[in-house]
């Protein structure tokens, strides 16, 4: 297998656009990446779209925009982690050294179903008796907080933080700082959940250039090497399972580590799959960023905040930095690149060297999540 | 065969409730001839081995509360705010269910449930949408 970096990135700010099409949405965004690659478009010999609900010919609709057909153009469905999923893809084919540069897109267009929770697979058992995503982490949020004494308080929390650095970030929806009371008040979703512990509804896409190494330095002084990449299924379980652990999420952090040859202790910077704010918690430990039952502790201390030790959604994550569902893993990348290129401003984690995006999900019944998408990126 | 005394029968959940003679509810799963792999819902294959020599298993009746959450926001249909939840059974099966007849506050983990019938919504028609719930067991006593 071939090394492959990052050598563009790009993305359009998440927001309600129910007036735009698809194309119109994610066009600026695969502009932006490929203007940024220095990479001539006609020279891009794959394309890889991952969207959840964006319908069929999603990635031909985005890439007659710009002009770029002609080359092999697939759509990949994952859930939450399509885009993250179709980065796997296109990372696989040019490691394999099928192609030298590929193009990776991420879109999604939520207001096309109006608003409330995402629609999910109605022909699933549980889906069909009512289940729906804020109920199923709120029963992990449930069953945490009895197992280890997290409080309300603590997991609104999750959702300040989130905002803290999403009002950092000029491509966030939500650019406001909110409080621990405002959170706790917000109008009930799922409990615990209210409005406020649940990321928002929305549209964006966010897409990104790569090319094998031998090739990527001609086009940038500063690549962004993909040190692991790693996608996983759930494990289907007919039995009792631990819903305070993700299993797949363990599984695949377990793989990337390997894959990677670093550890946990290594990574910088990370942007997680805070679809609510117990999730975020979940992952900490998943990850390995701190033992089963700390993840509190890690938040209150200001470990996972700009200027500690292991900042987690500097972006604002899903919470405030909003999840279009398919663009999300692709949205995560073009962070973690920018952190690692010094690119982001404000909110830059300093010195930040390596860096973690984890996106996962797809609620189906007997399994902790559908998918999960875990890469490790070095500058 | 003798008519059931039940007015409302079950419209979701399929070959997944029986009901009785005497009108109470039983949830039905599968167990593998082969392997002995226990499912909810029902299948005609095994998860497990691929075996497709497959038994109707009567659930038991009660089980303990292994999470919950009360749902303000759901699909049109649904009579909100309604309770969520996962029971675990005797046999090994988790059982994603509506958490009736108790609010949120007086559920704890846990804790003992029992099988129910329940209209949990309504359909686009206006007819009332049940299935098979869960409530705290011994409620009724406790009640009275």
């Amino acid at each position: 297998m071939r090394e492959v970096s990052v050598i563009g990135a790009g993305m359009v700010r998440f927001a309600k656009q129910p007036d735009r099409t698809l194309a119109e949405i994610a066009w600026p965004a695969v502009k932006q990446a490929i203007d940024d690659s220095g990479v001539d478009k006609r020279n891009i010999e794959a394309a890889w779209c991952g969207t959840a609900l964006g319908g069929m010919m999603s990635g031909q609709r985005v890439l007659k925009a710009i002009g770029l057909t002609g080359l092999p153009i697939v759509n990949v469905e994952n859930a939450c982690s399509s885009s993250s999923s179709a980065f796997r893809e296109a990372w696989v084919a040019v490691a394999a050294g099928l192609y030298d540069i590929a193009l990776v897109i991420g879109v999604e267009k939520l207001t096309r179903f109006g608003g409330g929770t995402l629609p999910l697979e109605t022909e699933d058992f549980e889906v069909a008796h009512g289940m729906v995503m804020p109920a199923l982490y709120g029963m992990r949020a449930k069953r945490y907080m009895h197992d280890y004494g997290l409080t309300g308080e603590q997991l609104a929390g999750v959702a300040v933080k989130a905002h803290e650095h999403g009002a950092l970030n000029e491509d966030a929806q939500y650019r406001n700082r909110i409080t621990v009371e405002e959170v706790m008040a917000a109008r009930p979703i799922a409990d615990p959940f209210t409005l406020l512990h649940c990321c928002p509804s929305g549209d964006g896409a966010a897409a990104l250039v790569i090319a094998a190494d031998t090739v990527a330095a001609r086009h940038t002084a500063k690549p962004v090497r993909v040190r692991a990449s790693e996608l996983a299924s759930g494990r289907y379980m007919t039995g009792f399972r631990d819903m305070t652990t993700p299993e797949i999420t363990v599984r695949g952090a377990a793989e990337a580590y390997e894959m990677a040859g670093l550890g946990p202790e290594d990574i910088d910077v990370a942007e997680v799959h805070d679809a609510f704010t117990i999730a975020e918690l979940l992952y900490y430990e998943a990850l390995g960023f701190c033992a089963r039952g700390d993840a509190a502790g890690l938040l209150e201390d200001g470990e996972t905040s700009l200027g500690g030790r292991i900042p987690v959604n500097p972006s604002g994550g899903l919470l405030s930095k909003g999840h279009p569902v398919g663009a999300t893993g692709a949205a995560q990348m073009v962070e973690i690149v920018r952190q690692l290129r010094g690119a982001c401003g404000a909110r830059q984690v300093e010195g930040a060297k390596v860096g973690l995006t984890h996106c996962t999900g797809g609620g189906i019944s007997g399994f902790d999540h559908g998918a999960c998408s875990i890469h490790i990126f070095s500058n | 065969m003798a008519e059931t005394a039940h007015a409302e029968p079950p419209l979701i959940a399929g070959e997944a409730v029986r009901i009785g003679d005497d009108g109470r509810p039983t949830l039905i799963g599968s167990e593998c001839a082969d392997c002995a792999a226990r499912v909810f819902p029902p299948v005609a294959l095994c998860p497990e081995c691929m075996g497709e020599d497959i038994r109707p298993l009567a659930l038991g009746r009660s089980g303990r509360l292994y999470s919950y959450s009360t749902v303000h926001v759901a699909p049109r249909g649904w009579t909100v705010p309604y309770v969520a939840g996962y029971v675990d059974l005797p046999e090994g099966v988790r059982v994603f269910t509506h958490v009736v007849d108790a609010d949120d506050h007086r559920l704890s983990m846990e804790m003992e449930v029992e099988l129910t019938i329940a209209v949990l919504g309504s359909d686009g028609g206006g007819r009332a949408l049940s299935s098979y719930a869960f409530r705290p067991r011994g409620m009724e006593e406790a009640d009275a």
